[in-house]
């Protein structure tokens, strides 16, 4: 089945998007179990649409403010959690301190598209 | 048998099996708890059947398949289930043959539940619930938190094990260490919430737990070595109160200790030991072996303590040990240890303290510390107690009017 694992990075690293990313992480990222992944920009560039009771409203921002914000999600093939876990550790590893990564398995097992 | 000994016998190994094919605890659960129920009715008018579990478990998948047609969910099951899916339910009987050689999968079962995953206090609950059969009331009840608090965190556990794809499996030989660690910490913290004695005996479901572990992993000295733990802390239970207040061990009637339990726990400690490794729970239980000897072997009791707590780093271990050495080197000895520990929260800590200040001839603070162990401690035969010792114990001159007499 398939795993999303969803980056979050922490809000003082503003040099992303200038930053390339490291060859060991390009590399795993080309394995086989990956089915697809993106970078995200930081929170202050979301706008979130809510649906109150039928009317959308529109706020500057993403939906949840914290300390840390959605940098990227990657999503992978993986027979069970344990082996979500043992992916998500090794890109783990090539991550900057103070990233997280949440695994979230993919409702029906399938990403569409991917 | 009795239908209730039957569902204690049988609850743990019916889940597990039908969990592994299923994959989803809750569906396991809600078809197990039908197939008692038809066995309830049944078995009292028919008979027993020759191979209790291998019914239990063909009625209670037969139960799922119905279940999982209605849901029409039928494709995303194993391969297994399929072919039951195909042919349709079939009655119990007609599986009498390969029913015999239903594999036990308790251990698949106790690994998921005890999956690091999980919230070790959810960890705790589903545990109890899936092997240990308990409902969720009681084990509300054993945590004093309210129903609907324990429900929900069992449904969310059961629902993270399906969605997530936890494995119902023993886990690799590399992760097995930490794993198998887990899950006896959830089995020693059953046994020690059983101690405050509440309306349930957890202590009695942590040492089936640890049976049960012990059958099945007999290679692993440390599974053997909790049993043993348990089984000889246990075997003093009757002895440990008196008239609604808690006996020390030197003060306790050796003719209420259970001497059957505290051979069975030896001869496992002895089977733990042949395995050449010294984990926590061999230690401890080897410690609790030679509390139960006269008389008390302190230098060796000490010597372990110290091994203990250099693989745990644990300041409670230190304080049992600074206990071993105030035997050995006399109370100030001991208040030496304590001095360095951390452990202001814990209130053994303040009980162990005054003790030792007492025989110190500390009386002013011995007082003071059996006061602060008063605060904290929570049981009433503890409270009890602690009273007693504290009326035994002069209260210093600078005590205020009115804070004399402990409340």
């Amino acid at each position: 089945m398939q795993y999303a694992l969803l980056i979050h990075a922490s809000a003082q690293d503003t040099e992303r998007a200038a930053r390339p990313i490291p060859d060991a992480l390009a590399a795993r990222l080309g394995q086989p179990d990956v089915a697809g992944w993106t970078r995200l920009h930081a929170d202050e560039s979301a706008t979130t649409l809510r649906n109150d009771d039928g009317r959308t409203l529109l706020t500057d921002g993403p939906f949840i403010d914290s300390k840390e914000y959605l940098a990227g999600l990657i999503l992978i093939e993986a027979d069970n959690l344990d082996g979500a876990l043992a992916t998500a550790r090794e890109l783990l590893e090539q991550t900057r301190p103070g990233t997280a990564i949440e695994v979230r398995p993919v409702l029906d097992g399938r990403a569409r598209g991917a | 048998m009795a239908l209730d000994a039957v569902f204690r016998e049988h609850w743990g190994r019916v889940l597990a099996t039908l969990a592994g094919v299923l994959g989803d605890i809750e569906l396991a659960e809600d078809a197990a708890a039908e197939a008692f129920a038809i066995a309830a009715e049944r078995w009292p008018r028919d008979g027993e059947p020759a191979n209790p579990v291998g019914w239990l478990v063909t009625t209670a998948r037969n139960r799922a398949i119905d279940q999982l047609r209605r849901r029409q969910a039928l494709a995303a099951k194993t391969a297994l289930l399929a072919r039951d899916l195909a042919t349709g339910p079939q009655p119990p009987e007609a599986r009498m043959d390969d029913a015999a050689e239903i594999p036990d999968e308790r251990l698949e079962l106790i690994f998921a539940c005890c999956h690091p995953a999980l919230a070790l206090e959810t960890q705790v609950a589903l545990t109890l619930r899936t092997l240990g059969g308990l409902s969720t009331d009681e084990i509300a009840l054993a945590f004093l938190v309210p129903f609907e608090t324990m429900s929900k965190r069992l449904t969310r556990a059961k629902h993270k094990i399906r969605d997530a794809a936890i494995p119902f499996a023993v886990p690799p030989d590399h992760q097995l260490p930490d794993r198998l660690a887990a899950v006896l910490t959830v089995v020693y913290l059953i046994f020690n919430q059983g101690w405050g004695g509440g309306a349930v005996d957890l202590a009695a479901e942590a040492i089936q737990l640890g049976r049960a572990l012990a059958d099945l992993m007999p290679d692993e000295p440390e599974v053997p070595a909790l049993l043993a733990l348990m089984l000889l802390h246990d075997a003093r239970k009757a002895a440990r109160v008196r008239d609604g207040q808690v006996v020390p061990l030197d003060d306790q009637d050796r003719a209420l200790w259970d001497e059957r339990q505290i051979d069975e726990g030896r001869a496992l400690l002895r089977r733990a030991m042949a395995g050449n490794r010294t984990g926590p729970y061999l230690l401890q239980a080897a410690i609790a072996d030679l509390y139960l000897h006269e008389p008390r072997d302190w230098r060796q009791i000490a010597a372990l303590y110290q091994t203990l707590a250099a693989q745990t780093g644990s300041p409670i271990v230190e304080m049992n040990r600074a206990v071993a050495v105030a035997e050995i080197n006399g109370p100030e000895a001991g208040l030496a240890i304590l001095d360095r520990l951390d452990l202001d929260h814990y209130r053994y800590f303040h009980s162990t303290r005054a003790d030792l200040l007492r025989r110190a001839g500390r009386p002013d603070e011995a007082w003071r510390a059996y006061r602060r162990a008063l605060d904290l401690a929570q049981t009433e035969p503890e409270q009890r107690f602690l009273r007693g010792r504290l009326a035994e114990t002069a209260p210093p001159a600078s005590i205020p009017p009115g804070r004399a007499s402990p409340s």
